[in-house]
């Protein structure tokens, strides 16, 4: 059965261009630009992973991550980071991000290309 | 395209970061306001430049990379760096050429809508034009104040698709009377846009990668590049309304003069 991609990508150049390279793997993937897309869209299609920007229009992504992580449903939904944000600056609550918010991988943007993403979407999927 | 081209201009920007003296609590020490902006505008360039490098990255993958949309976003980003530059020179006089002159809004507004259309169309952004009315001509520098609409004109667009609205996003460069002058503007669905957010965006670009963070996921740079251009030339950049959208807006004096002859 195809595996459903959750992809937050708040810029719709990029988000377009992610959602190209993920369907090249065979992945059925839907968009959310903010938050409140998110939630609508992760009730309705019930997402197999989740990639998640942490610069959103109004909310904090961590914030927001939280609050998908309060729904009973979607505890076991694994999450990638995929951020502008570098991950040194999350030093400090990478533990944090792994133990309560059960993130997967924290992939920094300009140094994560195409290859290496379906890399890491690739192995969490099977793993 | 050669994929590499990508990653090398992305190191160019991660060195311009690295530059910004950082002490010894990892605390960055913004000696300048031109320090801030450089910050601001280091971190909105990160975007165009992982979009061109991600579309070539698709185009080397056998897949579908369109070469007009690097072309739209290479260009829009030059046209951030060449508005930074003369915000630059604006506020340090460097140049004799920066006097200011007589200027039809109506016209400026009509080349920025020329020069946006690409842009909005990548972005999924309809662009209106709304110049009705006749407006006597304002005394300002052409370049900048057509950088500054531009600037904050394509900061808005990016910013677009992101708005919780589900409706078709709409950006209008604008112009009406008001009572204190000629209002030029970008409006746009976005109730994020007050005062309260671009006083707290001000206090905090330069110290925050969002400091807009109810209007931009970026650090909306086009928007400090258009502030720092018209502060140079005695404008101020306002929260302004135009038939029911929100938007900024400088508000230009008309010249009795000018309107005499």
């Amino acid at each position: 059965m195809t595996k459903k991609i959750l992809l937050i990508e708040p810029d719709n150049v990029l988000a377009d261009i992610y959602r190209n390279g993920l369907s090249s793997m065979g992945l059925n993937v839907i968009s959310a630009y903010n938050a409140q897309q998110a939630i609508i869209l992760a009730d309705d299609e019930s997402p197999d992973l989740v990639i998640c920007e942490l610069q959103l229009v109004d909310h904090s992504g961590v914030e927001f991550l939280y609050e998908f992580r309060s729904y009973a449903d979607w505890l076991k939904i694994p999450i990638i980071i995929l951020s502008i944000v570098p991950p040194y600056e999350f030093s400090c609550s990478q533990i944090g991000l792994k133990r309560e918010l059960g993130v997967e991988s924290y992939l920094y943007k300009p140094q994560t290309n195409l290859h290496r993403l379906l890399e890491v979407v690739g192995s969490t999927l099977n793993s | 395209m050669n994929t590499d081209l990508g990653s090398i201009l992305l190191l160019q920007v991660q060195s311009i970061e690295g530059s910004i003296v950082v002490d010894d609590s990892s605390n960055i020490q913004l000696n300048s306001v031109s320090q801030q902006l450089l910050l601001s505008i280091a971190e909105q360039m990160k975007m165009p430049l992982l979009q061109i490098s991600r579309q070539a990255e698709i185009g080397s993958m056998g897949l579908t990379s369109d070469f007009t949309n690097i072309q739209t976003l290479a260009e829009n980003a030059l046209s951030l760096i060449d508005g930074y530059s003369l915000g630059l020179q604006l506020n340090r006089k460097l140049s004799y050429e920066l006097e200011s002159e007589s200027v039809s809004v109506s016209s400026i507004l009509y080349d920025a809508d020329q020069q946006l259309k690409a842009l909005a169309r990548l972005y999924n952004v309809q662009l209106e034009l709304n110049i009705g009315g006749k407006y006597g001509p304002v005394l300002a520098h052409k370049k900048g104040l057509l950088a500054a609409i531009i600037g904050l004109a394509s900061a808005i667009i990016e910013a677009l698709p992101s708005q919780p609205d589900e409706t078709q996003k709409t950006l209008s460069l604008a112009t009406h009377r008001c009572r204190y002058g000629i209002v030029a503007g970008v409006y746009a669905n976005i109730p994020g846009i007050s005062s309260d957010a671009l006083k707290r965006g001000r206090k905090l670009y330069g110290f925050s990668r969002q400091p807009l963070v109810e209007i931009s996921h970026t650090s909306g740079a086009g928007i400090f590049v258009a502030d720092s251009i018209l502060k140079a030339m005695k404008l101020n950049l306002h929260v302004s309304r135009h038939r029911r959208m929100y938007g900024l807006g400088v508000v230009l004096q008309p010249s009795s003069q000018l309107t005499m002859v």
